[in-house]
């Protein structure tokens, strides 16, 4: 029970870290107005005009960690021990 | 009913991996990202042998970013590995997703791949979001949905005595 439940709350965490860094600070930042992307936007010179109001390395930190917490998972069921098929055969001639 | 209370969502739109589209679009899926690693693989041996110096360069290039001093430091000291393993592993991790012959080890190799090189390349002027990202998430998918199970080696594998002597080899398999 207590096994499943940590699964769930790894799975959790990971999609909670992956959406947030994409999906929710993509939507603070196109709230926040130019520049829509992760990146600074810039003139033809080069200059930068306008920088994002979350820095991308957070927003890609976010989305890491959701990737390393699911790595996290598998480790943790390779580490519990393979429950064994213990289902008899079905089909079992009557003796 | 079972299933409908383990399940809330289970419906008629259910996802389900023994229809027949959903496992011939994940082989194929699986292949073509494959084939995209294998080639990309292949043609640096054949272009710079086992001497792909541009790895530890781009590498060294990764000054702040989320990887912290990670990437520099491999840079500066793994160029020993990093030269032929780049190519080699490339070729390889395509291989081995093709064929869909230990899909999950191959799946998180691609991964890291393309982790450094989403972080590296940092093209988000159109949002995070892009080729690198998706890259990604397709090998993410790949090992989540244990893709070398469709029409894949790993689906004659894991029937192996060995396989069967050791269960945990699975994790790796799939």
């Amino acid at each position: 029970m207590q096994d499943i439940t940590i699964d769930k709350a790894l799975i959790g965490l990971s999609s909670a870290l992956i959406l947030t860094g994409v999906v929710v600070l993509g939507l603070v930042e196109t709230l926040a107005g130019q520049p829509y992307g992760a990146a600074p936007m810039t003139n033809e010179a080069g200059e930068i005009l306008a920088t994002p109001l979350v820095d991308p390395n957070i927003r890609t930190l976010l989305v890491i960690l959701g990737v390393a917490v699911l790595g996290l998972r598998a480790l943790v069921r390779m580490a519990q021990p393979v429950e064994r098929d213990t289902s008899k055969p079905t089909g079992a001639t009557a003796d | 009913m079972a299933t409908k209370a383990a399940n809330p969502l289970a419906s008629d739109v259910e996802f389900s991996l023994d229809g027949p589209l959903a496992a011939y679009w994940l082989a194929t899926v699986r292949v073509l990202t494959g084939w995209w690693f294998f080639h990309s693989g292949v043609t640096k041996l054949l272009q710079d042998g086992l001497a792909y110096s541009y790895g530890p360069m781009y590498l060294k290039g990764m000054e702040g970013t989320a990887l912290g001093p990670i990437p520099v430091l491999m840079g500066e000291h793994l160029a020993w590995l990093i030269e032929p393993g780049v190519p080699v592993f490339e070729t390889l991790i395509g291989l081995a997703i093709m064929a869909g012959a230990l899909t999950r080890l191959a799946a998180v190799g691609g991964a890291f791949f393309m982790t450094l090189f989403w972080v590296g390349n940092a093209e988000f002027g159109h949002g995070l979001v892009n080729g690198d990202l998706m890259g990604l998430l397709l090998f993410v998918t790949m090992g989540a949905l244990a893709a070398g199970r469709y029409f894949g080696l790993d689906a004659v594998l894991e029937r192996t005595k060995l396989v069967k002597r050791h269960p945990k080899l699975r994790y790796i398999m799939g």
